[in-house]
């Protein structure tokens, strides 16, 4: 996707967004309720067109009456875009047919995905019996049952319980492995930092920045932070710690060194056994690590959820 | 188009067809509710049709030897209309009779009324109802006035004579020839002059050219539903022409709309004994409405902001043209408002189901079938040119 532009009337809701996703690479797009990932998305799965830029998927250009080219691309729309009278079964079928599966390979591949997406023993029911969740599976089932070169997910857990939201995000990283290109929306910093390989920070129609979640928070200039408590002999401790690469600063009181350290779920072990053989007894230890959400922050000068 | 636009646009139609059939909301409002509207009114309408009049005591003062006098009353009271027990007496014991009671009313036909009538003088035929008046003394004054206003006839005839200078004795028969002949001009029913169609065809027809209009809403209405609810956004979504999504929509509301129309007409004809001729011909006028009807759904599809809105559209144009092709009862009106009332699609198949019944075959039916083809030209035409309200939501 090269230099994007979509406008409504005098808003301009998407300017100026490029971005590429390699095949097995899932790409977030995080940012607030309106800043533009719904546009995005629209304009990537051919429904409505770009007013400046290029889209182009296996180099194919995208657009509203390109339709060839729509056979690779997988959209899970944030609504539940179902049927609620026809069952699980026929939605798959149904959405299956106009992507042009034909009816042998058309079954087989609709029981694949009712196991996948745990929905084969409720099959026959009507979809309007169906919980908040499992409606939430089925609506990405629908999008991955063609199999996809790229699959297209906006917002794909909202209002979900956090037992499906779960399952949800499960089914999504086992794609990522499949070679399946993802592209991911959300507001959610969690779930962005835990399935995308990449991630623009969008604000406003405009990407803040981009890039893996390391060089994102580099940006920021924040470190990570780990506490010890604890009693015995903390000035050792201290000194033994101050010894190791990661560690970059030590500061000491009476019952607590704090440290300031690169990659802190990579050093805790090393520095949990220098701190034990050095003489202290650890009562309590807290990691905390700057995130997207404070990324965010600065960069936007507001919180993701505002 | 192609084999995979065929097989797309029938995966599409199939399977809105099921989901109507399955939420039964379709076969309520096509079937079930115009069935039940057509058993109530014809209930309503046999009510009326099956009135019987009494047989009414009327007296009557008359002036001895009056030959327009003996003609008035004859005419009134001897009418095939109403069965008359006739008491003649003077004009004062006619009104003391009606008074209290003995007679349901009384006609005082004045002393000098022939004369008055040749001459063109102004004369006053009174009739006095009393307390049992009814249907049948209502029936006896509309007919005593029918003939009153033949005798005007005649004295309208004698002062045109006078006028071209025709001595007195032949204005006088001129005056009572033109007062007590039979009229000269006749209608002659021809078989398909007849549009009119009885009270319970015009009942079946009336229903089922109205709730067309909301049956046809089921498929091309549900555009803005499925957009409402993602839908559609995930059949844009799909390797198919645009076009097919909304070619689809069409095609599961002329398909309903057939099915519900041709339904309504057979089970309305075997329950109420009613014909309505040739079925190449009633055929043609239901194709021929159910485009109409399917082509205004798409002006409210492109109009409408919400599913909320294109309902109330909808309900508002079945009513409004539905009543005014009458449907529930006749309607007519003169000038421009009757000519604008010509185009409604609805009475034109109305009119078309007129002409069949009455005997007409398909060759004419050619101006319904023209009033209803051209609004569903114009109205597809429309649909094309007015912007899509709701594409932005």
């Amino acid at each position: 996707m090269d230099d994007l532009v979509r406008r409504y009337g005098d808003l301009t809701a998407v300017d100026g967004v490029s971005f590429r996703i390699a095949p097995g690479e899932t790409y977030g797009l995080l940012g607030p309720n309106g800043a533009g990932k719904t546009t995005i998305i629209s304009m990537v799965a051919g429904l409505i067109p770009a007013d400046e830029g290029t889209i182009t998927v296996l180099g194919q250009p995208v657009g509203p009456t390109r339709i060839a080219v729509k056979r690779h691309i997988g959209l899970v729309p944030q609504e539940l875009a179902i049927y609620p009278e026809l069952s699980g079964r026929e939605n798959l079928t149904f959405f299956g047919r106009l992507q042009g599966l034909h009816s042998k390979d058309l079954a087989h591949r609709v029981d694949e995905v009712l196991d996948l997406i745990g929905l084969t023993d409720r099959a026959k029911d009507a979809t309007k019996e169906y919980s908040g969740g499992m409606k939430r599976r089925l609506n990405i089932g629908i999008g991955l049952l063609h199999r996809p070169t790229l699959l297209i997910l906006d917002e794909p857990t909202v209002g979900v319980d956090p037992q499906s939201r779960n399952a949800i995000l499960e089914s999504v990283e086992a794609l990522s492995v499949e070679g399946m290109a993802v592209l991911y929306t959300t507001h959610y910093m969690e779930e962005a930092e835990r399935l995308c390989d990449r991630i623009a920070i969008i604000d406003a129609g405009k990407f803040q920045a981009e890039g893996t979640r390391a060089e994102l928070i580099q940006l920021t200039g924040e470190v990570d932070h780990i506490s010890l408590s604890g009693s015995g002999a903390i000035p050792a401790a201290a000194e033994a710690i101050r010894a190791l690469p990661a560690v970059q600063q030590v500061d000491a009181d009476r019952h607590t060194l704090v440290l300031t350290v690169r990659d802190a779920p990579t050093a805790v072990a090393a520095i949990v056994t220098a701190a034990s053989t050095a003489g202290m007894t650890l009562s309590d230890l807290e990691i905390s690590r700057p995130d997207l959400e404070s990324v965010f922050l600065q960069l936007t000068g507001k919180a993701l959820r505002d | 188009m192609s084999r995979t636009d065929l097989r797309q646009l029938w995966t599409m139609t199939a399977s809105d067809l099921r989901q109507r059939i399955r939420d039964r909301s379709v076969i309520i409002f096509a079937l079930v509710v115009p069935l039940a509207l057509m058993f109530v009114f014809n209930l309503a309408l046999s009510g009326m049709e099956d009135v019987t009049l009494d047989t009414i005591d009327v007296a009557v003062a008359m002036p001895d030897g009056d030959q327009l006098a003996a003609t008035l009353v004859d005419a009134a009271l001897n009418s095939d209309a109403v069965e008359v027990n006739q008491t003649t007496a003077p004009a004062d014991e006619v009104r003391e009779l009606v008074r209290s009671g003995e007679v349901a009313m009384g006609i005082v036909v004045p002393e000098d009324f022939s004369e008055a009538v040749t001459s063109g003088r102004e004369t006053v035929v009174d009739v006095v109802e009393g307390d049992q008046a009814g249907l049948e003394s209502s029936v006896v004054v509309a007919v005593l006035q029918a003939v009153l206003d033949r005798f005007a006839a005649g004295t309208v005839a004698a002062a045109a004579g006078a006028q071209l200078g025709l001595p007195p004795e032949q204005l006088a028969v001129l005056a009572e020839e033109a007062a007590t002949a039979g009229p000269q001009i006749t209608l002659t029913e021809g078989e398909t002059s007849n549009e009119q169609l009885s009270s319970s065809a015009n009942l079946v027809a009336g229903q089922a050219g109205l709730f067309l209009l909301f049956t046809v809403g089921f498929g091309v209405l549900g555009l803005l539903a499925e957009r409402e609810q993602g839908t559609l956004g995930r059949l844009r979504s799909m390797p198919m022409r645009p076009g097919l999504i909304v070619a689809a929509k069409g095609l599961v509301s002329y398909i309903l709309g057939v099915v519900a129309t041709s339904v309504l007409l057979v089970v309305g004809s075997l329950f109420f004994d009613v014909s309505f001729g040739s079925p190449l011909a009633v055929v043609a006028l239901v194709l021929c409405v159910v485009a109409a009807g399917v082509s205004l759904m798409f002006i409210i599809a492109k109009v409408a902001r919400t599913a909320e809105q294109a309902n109330i559209s909808q309900s508002i144009f079945a009513m409004v043209l539905g009543m005014s092709a009458g449907a529930f009862f006749p309607i007519t009106a003169s000038g421009a408002l009757g000519q604008l009332m010509d185009l409604n699609p609805i009475a034109a198949f109305m009119r078309g189901l007129g002409i069949t019944s009455g005997g007409g075959g398909i060759g004419d039916i050619g101006t319904p079938v023209l009033i209803m083809l051209g609004f569903a030209a114009v109205a597809a035409a429309v649909s094309r040119i007015v912007p899509d309200r709701g594409a932005g939501r």
